[in-house]
């Protein structure tokens, strides 16, 4: 049999249905968005660790001179090595439209039965391909603008077109989606036509190290013994890469990704905390006069304060029971969609234990551990305050500001009494305005950062004022292309620079980073980056380099003024770095250095020119299309090699398309909040104005007609909406610093800077004002349709 | 049986002090039926507080069946309510989410003095004595004012106390039903509570062993 004392906790429950519902709805807001972000972190994390490694990812990539099997079983055998795979890479072009062409990366596969690492799986079509045809990776498709059975047409930057057939589609996951790279990726065979160029094609030599395959040093050691080895049978070794071990090529993306994913279920849990006290808070203020009544007959404090955590434990439970699947079915829905971005596969949709303990921890938990101060202050409640139901607040007028309030006469009455009453309750109201405004912050925050996003972006193109971007597969004479540029439409300025192929020598001798030196004169307005350290190239400058924030962050030990150490064209120098710039859609390489340098360095005549920087008259996105085109077709009259034609909006497009997963990783915080917020501030005002029946069935009784007493409600409502959307800016202060900070450098290697969107905070105050209205109007409406004596029996 | 020697009560208002007790000395002897009456705000509930344990002195001592219980914890102080002083509201004060015998039952629980198995019966019996026990399953809004006030007595006597205090028990009620719940107290006089009665009650003189009045915070000579 049930006692007497957990029966009424049962039926406190039963007999207020309306509210219990309110309670647990609000609480249940708080579990389904822990439980949304906790899933899809945890499914996320685990999937794209499991999808990585399932391809097998080389430990390292060593560009080897004439390769051939003997070798390659050699270096099979090789002690620390555990396997090895030869796979040559053309990088080439496809044609996509009248004159548009877009890279294309062709990985030559040995053997489609024995892909030993870097594995990719058939999705659809033929398997393998013929030597007229090529497998796409199916996140290129949209790039390429094709699919299985189509024939596409491929240039080498030699010239050599091929005509190809896509045979079939694959899965890739160890590769970076072709659709956010605007590139084509593609496989093809070892007697495949597209190997139409020698030069167009380059020669890896990709291993797994044995032992631990996630320890760089490891790794670095034993590759540098392969290399030496290598060398000494004579084998040249023009570049190691060892890739961070363990990490997806877009694994910055994806921890920039995580990382916001998870500050934002922190930055929701603190939003739920509060509405959770807000809830508590609210229950425990309708039972004090039965703490009283149940103190008088014997109930001892901790007798009363079982009972309440055991009704905010049943109430509780309830939440999670409706909030924690709701939230991972949201949460399994949104991890599915991120994967997708990312071009990886959920194989695995169940929670893993940590997280379904971590809802439960907090889903019960949180609730308790809110409830401990409220409940502690009502059970510890005297008898006399409790039965007095003056318990918790002092009345209006012991404080100073309340003299001092009550002294404004300009104030209309109404507007007044309104006022008063909002700051009679403090507890309530800052509790009610805490749970507004932490929900204001988060939303502010997360249009705060992606604002942050754009800021950077839209900083950076305007950092480099052209349109197109030419690049040619050898040196040209400068004249000779400013003739064919000069023959171009719409074209209002050109500039021609020098660019070699550099790469970055580390402190073992082994090179670290593959490069290119581009070679803008001094005082070029095509370029006008910001410097994070140092400064940018002057005129007269000679052997130096100004290197962006990602050679910095790969290659740590470089800064202002000191050393760098290149190879250019197989010959080792030490010049000296400038400075470092900010620049985004550039990985670790790139690098600028005085025209005169590259060009002694790359042993090439003072007019010659490897890449163009052209601006249109008109500026715009179509006519940087129609330029791009323009040039592409006189480049081909003239049988110009281009590696590349791209315009700016291309590439501006390519790098936002990197953010859609973390832009989206916003709006879904951002989302969230709103519904969480809303359902929290619409329960909190009803609770409020529930909390206030007696009080409007005063003002009823004494004649004040159902519209001005919803009035002064409203009123309240957005008084309290208004007081939180400054504590929401505030509070979204921190947030978003630390949140541009920590994004910022995790996946552009530099903080994105502080940034207050004033649309966040204008959209907010909208927001929360209309819901603070429109959450007080209902129960307001209602309780003064409730006849006086209803309201002032009401308990 | 109930001992108030010296005792001061002040209350700190926005208005100021207000004494609400000024030096009340009085014996109460077990088994006595007492009225206390006297004005509004003569501090006649404030001195069954101070009986009850429900407030403390500002100055003086209270003694209850011979324990000192201004020197109790707040926890004490429940604990020494619940098995010695049964207490009756003006307004019944009936937890409503409970029914009439839960309500009865809930000292029990709260006291453990009355072992699980005897509770519902003692609960029913209590109910007989105070002539609602065929009410016992209903919810106390279904009950008449006079009837939630019996069942309110019903619990007051739960733990078997020694010590009955009932502020204003008949205040909401007609004057047909005060006079039976003055029978009631008469009652549990002769079986040897001590059942002291705020009152406003002008006839109660009849009922009661001893009238006390308050005025203005002090007994009246």
């Amino acid at each position: 049999m049930i006692a007497p004392r957990w029966r009424k906790v049962l039926r406190d429950i039963a007999e207020a249905p309306g509210r219990a519902t309110l309670s647990v709805v609000a609480m249940a807001a708080g579990v389904f968005g822990i439980a949304m972000i906790l899933t899809s972190y945890a499914i996320m994390t685990r999937e794209l660790a499991r999808s990585y490694a399932e391809t097998r990812p080389a430990s390292a990539t060593l560009h080897v001179h004439d390769l051939n099997d003997e070798l390659l079983a050699s270096v099979r055998r090789f002690p620390g090595v555990l396997d090895a795979e030869s796979r040559p890479v053309i990088f080439a072009r496809m044609r996509v439209g009248e004159d548009e062409w877009v890279p294309l990366v062709l990985y030559v596969v040995p053997d489609f039965n024995d892909l030993r690492m870097d594995r990719f799986t058939r999705s659809s079509g033929a398997w393998p391909p013929g030597d007229g045809e090529i497998l796409v990776e199916q996140s290129s498709l949209p790039v390429a603008r094709a699919a299985a059975g189509d024939s596409v047409t491929m240039r080498t930057p030699g010239g050599i077109e091929r005509s190809l057939r896509i045979s079939g589609i694959v899965h890739a996951p160890g590769l970076a989606p072709g659709w956010m790279e605007h590139s084509v990726t593609g496989y093809a065979g070892l007697r495949s036509i597209a190997r139409a160029d020698a030069q167009a094609e380059t020669s890896r030599l990709s291993v797994i190290v044995a032992g631990n395959q996630l320890d760089e040093t490891h790794i670095r050691e034993v590759v540098g013994r392969l290399k030496n080895s290598l060398e000494s049978q004579g084998h040249k070794v023009a570049f190691v890469d060892v890739p961070p071990p363990g990490r997806h090529p877009h694994a910055d993306q994806m921890d920039t990704f995580l990382f916001l994913l998870g500050a934002f279920g922190a930055l929701t849990l603190v939003l739920s905390a509060v509405l959770v006290a807000n809830m508590i808070h609210a229950l425990l203020t309708e039972q004090i006069r039965q703490v009283g009544i149940m103190k008088a007959i014997g109930a001892t404090t901790n007798q009363i304060a079982a009972l309440y955590l055991g009704q905010v434990s049943i109430l509780a439970t309830a939440a999670l029971c409706i909030g924690m699947p709701l939230g991972y079915a949201a949460g399994r829905g949104y991890a599915r969609f991120a994967a997708g971005i990312l071009n990886t596969t959920i194989v695995n949709a169940a929670e893993p234990l940590w997280a379904i303990a971590i809802q439960i921890a907090v889903g019960l938990g949180l609730p308790l551990f809110m409830s401990l101060g409220p409940v502690a202050a009502v059970s510890r409640i005297t008898i006399r305050e409790a039965l007095n139901n003056d318990a918790g607040h002092r009345p209006f007028g012991s404080r100073a500001f309340d003299r001092w309030l009550a002294r404004i006469a300009w104030v209309p009455r109404p507007l007044m009494l309104s006022l008063r009453t909002t700051l009679q309750r403090r507890g309530r109201l800052l509790l009610t305005i805490g749970t507004l405004a932490a929900g204001g912050a988060v939303f502010i925050s997360a249009l705060n950062v992606a604002a942050a996003w754009t800021r950077v972006i839209d900083q950076d193109y305007r950092s480099r004022p052209y349109d197109v971007d030419v690049r040619f597969a050898e040196p040209y004479q400068v004249a000779r292309i400013a003739n064919i540029v000069a023959g171009v439409p719409d074209i209002a300025r050109a500039e021609y620079w020098p660019e070699v192929n550099a790469d970055i020598v580390g402190a073992s001798g082994a090179a670290d980073i593959r490069g290119r030196l581009v070679g803008p004169e001094a005082s070029t307005p095509l370029l006008r980056l910001r410097m994070l350290e140092g400064r940018w190239l002057a005129s007269g400058d000679e052997d130096v380099v100004v290197i962006n924030q990602n050679v910095q962050a790969s290659v740590p030990w470089l800064h202002a003024g000191g050393p760098i150490g290149l190879r250019i064209g197989g010959k080792e120098l030490t010049w000296r770095v400038a400075g470092i710039a900010k620049e985004l859609g550039h990985g670790a390489g790139q690098m600028y250095a005085p025209p005169r340098s590259i060009l002694r360095a790359a042993g090439q005549t003072g007019d010659a020119t490897r890449t163009v920087r052209v601006v249109t008259r008109q500026h715009d996105i179509a006519s940087q299309t129609a330029t791009a085109r323009a040039i592409e077709r006189a480049l081909q009259r003239d049988g110009i090699k281009a590696s590349l034609i791209q315009s700016l909006a291309d590439r501006r497009k390519s790098f936002e398309d990197h953010l859609v997963i973390i832009k989206s990783a916003l709006v879904f915080a951002a989302t969230l909040v709103v519904i969480v917020g809303c359902l929290g501030l619409t329960i909190t005002l009803t609770i409020n104005v529930i909390e206030r029946t007696r009080e409007i069935g005063i003002l009823s009784a004494i004649g004040a007609t159902p519209r001005t007493i919803s009035r002064y409600v409203v009123f309240e409502g957005v008084l309290m909406g208004f007081l939180s959307w400054w504590l929401a800016i505030i509070g979204a202060i921190p947030s978003t610093y630390v949140m541009n900070d920590m994004a910022g450098r995790m996946f552009t290697k530099s903080s994105l800077g502080f940034l207050m969107s004033p649309l966040a905070i204008v959209i907010w105050l909208v927001l929360v004002v209309a819901l603070a209205s429109l959450s007080s109007f209902v129960p307001a409406r209602r309780s003064s349709r409730m006849a006086a004596r209803e309201a002032l029996a009401y308990e | 049986m109930i001992t108030l020697s010296g005792v001061v009560k002040s209350f700190d208002t926005p208005a100021g002090i207000f004494p609400a007790l000024r030096g009340i000395d009085l014996e109460i002897d077990k088994g006595e039926l007492v009225a206390v009456v006297g004005k509004s705000g003569s501090g006649k509930s404030t001195l069954l507080n101070m009986i009850a344990g429900i407030d403390r002195p500002s100055a003086g001592s209270v003694s209850v069946s011979g324990t000192a219980i201004q020197g109790l914890t707040h926890n004490q102080l429940a604990a020494w309510r619940g098995r010695n002083v049964g207490i009756v509201f003006q307004f019944f004060q009936l937890l409503p989410a409970l029914t009439v015998i839960e309500n009865v039952m809930l000292p029990m629980d709260f006291c453990g003095a009355i072992p699980a198995r005897e509770r519902r019966k003692r609960a029913l019996d209590l109910l007989g004595r105070v002539d609602i026990a065929a009410h016992a399953a209903k919810l106390p809004s279904e009950l008449s004012g006079g009837q939630q006030q019996r069942a309110a007595i019903a619990r007051a006597l739960a733990n078997d106390p020694p010590v009955v205090l009932a502020d204003e028990p008949t205040g909401n009620l007609d004057s047909a039903t005060s006079a039976d719940i003055f029978q009631l107290f008469a009652e549990l006089g002769d079986d040897g509570k001590t059942v002291v009665v705020v009152t406003h009650e002008r006839d109660a003189g009849s009922v009661v062993d001893r009238v006390i009045t308050l005025i203005d915070g002090s007994v009246a000579p």
